[in-house]
């Protein structure tokens, strides 16, 4: 099999998702759909002040989609709204630039466990699995800025 | 179902080694491993003789058709006009000015919903059924907010059957004027009962269209003897090129018909005031058309023609049961759909693995397949799912591709359980 891009952490978090129970009273939510495969997620995320406290999310989706979406709970816990936006570009520079890339990330928070990720930007019809919960991030943070 | 030992044999008077020489892209290699290529429903790879008609056109014999005085375009109008009287022959069409080139199944489906459906009037239906690709389906809406018509859906069984009884229903009060009704399903692989369909259509007044993009590439079809107003199919499912597809219809309903589309070629006279049109069937071709595609197209019959569908259809119904049955023994593996005549196109879900993944990992081991809605939202909502893969066979798909395929998937099942 590819071990290559289905990293054991990320089957692991697929079919195990730590981040996956429902959250009473969310101070914002946001979904993300994916027309093309009708895969979604739903993120509800309870805030402390500026940080995020906690994020929980269902997602109907594929290993990469559901992974992300559980390691992204997971690595927000406890970030701020603009480190919460630092690790989104960083993520997506992961997805669409293939690494890191100092002159622009210096300074940047660590992707952490997410960077099992990486290996999605060899498979580009499957990049927007991984970007469907930080769509639904995205939705959900709007709300807070609002 | 039954082992693989029982499946009948097929290889009477059809050699697979010498229909795969044919096909040039079958000896690539795809991540290291050989290709095996279950994703014809989707789009067939192409004999060295379509690639060939194709590329000698361009080379040798080429120039724009109809209107030229000139040798190249007699060549190239013969050779264009050549390739509507061989799918004339085989549509069985009464006659070959019934044959309207178009682009695909999908522009040809649209060609009726605008210029047919252009003649129908608030109070009429258009009926189609629960289990159309978008194609059948997206027209007829479009349709129906632009002529105020209504759009029935017919049901299907749980198997994956039209729901006959509840399609006569559906037609019942006299109001439907088309029944627009796929002749194999693109997901389940229903052979649906297509001159039962018509007979009931026309017993209720109403005309019927088939959409046989699928069809026509597994079995032989005559638009007569299916009753048939309309038919319509896509020449890259049938190893020929794309960009090429074909509308037969009636002769007397396409010279009811306004045009579609306007331009060149599909008039007669032509003033600043108005304009008159050609006799069917360049009525409905405005603008230089897809004269290689044709062509390609006219190769692409021929040589399916050679080989013959009673060879084709044995051999996919074989592959088709061997199939079944190797999926049967992939552990948490759901076949989807029964319906009581099937095709070469095979959907299923696995328990624990999304079709997406599914896919990728069969990609890794050289094995294409498709994944996601297939282009049947409605269908996927009906069976209660959002994505299935499929493996679709193909004139030169084996029986030990669909081993390789069966023997993959327990691997996957296993390396995420």
């Amino acid at each position: 099999m590819d071990e290559a891009l289905y990293d054991r952490l990320i089957v692991t978090r697929a079919r195990k998702p730590l981040h996956a129970a429902p959250l009473a009273n969310p101070d914002v939510s946001g979904e993300g759909k994916n027309p093309l495969c009708g895969d979604r997620t739903r993120l509800d995320i309870r805030l402390d002040g500026p940080h995020i406290a906690q994020i929980s999310h269902h997602t109907r989706g594929c290993a990469i989609c559901a992974a992300t979406a559980d390691l992204m709970a997971e690595r927000l816990a406890g970030c701020s709204i603009e480190q919460a936006d630092a690790l989104s570009h960083r993520f997506s520079a992961l997805l669409r630039d293939g690494a890191d890339r100092p002159r622009t990330q210096a300074g940047l928070p660590e992707l952490g466990a997410l960077q099992a990720l990486a290996p999605v930007r060899a498979h580009k019809a499957r990049i927007r699995c991984a970007e469907l919960p930080w769509i639904a991030l995205k939705e959900a943070l709007s709300h807070v800025r609002n | 179902m039954t082992a693989m030992t029982t499946t009948p044999p097929h290889t009477g008077g059809f050699d697979l080694a010498a229909i795969r020489a044919q096909f040039p892209i079958l000896s690539e290699t795809v991540h290291g491993r050989p290709l095996v290529f279950l994703d014809s429903a989707a789009s067939a790879q192409k004999p060295e003789a379509v690639i060939s008609a194709m590329a000698e056109t361009m080379r040798h014999q080429y120039a724009n058709i109809h209107r030229g005085l000139h040798w190249m375009s007699e060549r190239t109008t013969e050779a264009y006009e050549n390739a509507r009287d061989l799918i004339a022959g085989f549509l069985n069409a009464p006659s070959r000015n019934e044959i309207i080139f178009t682009r695909n199944s999908t522009e040809a489906i649209n060609l009726v919903a605008h210029s047919f459906g252009s003649m129908l009037k608030p109070g009429q239906a258009v009926l189609i059924s629960e289990m159309e690709h978008h194609a059948n389906l997206i027209p007829w809406q479009m349709l129906r907010d632009r002529a105020g018509i209504e759009l029935r859906v017919a049901p299907i069984t749980d198997a994956g059957d039209i729901d006959l009884p509840a399609l006569e229903a559906l037609l019942a009060d006299g109001k439907v004027a088309l029944v627009a009704i796929t002749h194999m399903s693109n997901v389940l692989g229903t052979i649906t009962p297509a001159r039962q369909i018509a007979d009931m259509a026309h017993a209720a007044g109403a005309l019927v269209l088939f959409d046989g993009s699928q069809a026509v590439v597994h079995h032989r079809t005559d638009v007569q003897a299916l009753g048939a107003d309309f038919y319509t199919f896509t020449g890259h499912k049938l190893y020929g090129p794309t960009g090429i597809g074909v509308l037969w219809a009636r002769q007397a309903l396409l010279e009811d018909m306004p045009p579609f589309l306007g331009g060149g070629d599909m008039i007669s006279t032509v003033t600043f005031e108005k304009a008159t049109w050609a006799h069917v069937p360049h009525k409905f071709e405005a603008g230089t058309p897809a004269i290689v595609e044709a062509i390609g197209l006219g190769a692409a019959v021929s040589w399916v023609d050679a080989i013959g569908f009673e060879a084709i259809a044995a051999h996919e119904q074989a592959l088709t049961t061997h199939a079944l049955a190797r999926l049967a023994e992939v552990p948490g593996l759901v076949v989807t759909g029964n319906p009581a005549c099937r095709g070469g196109v095979v959907s299923f879900t696995m328990a624990d693995v999304h079709p997406h993944d599914i896919a990728t990992l069969l990609d890794r081991n050289g094995i294409a397949v498709r994944a996601g809605h297939h282009c049947a939202e409605p269908l996927m909502r009906r069976l209660g799912l959002s994505a299935t893969a499929r493996a679709s066979f193909g004139i030169y798909t084996s029986k030990d591709e669909i081993d390789t395929l069966a023997d993959t998937l327990v691997r996957i099942r296993d390396f995420f359980v």
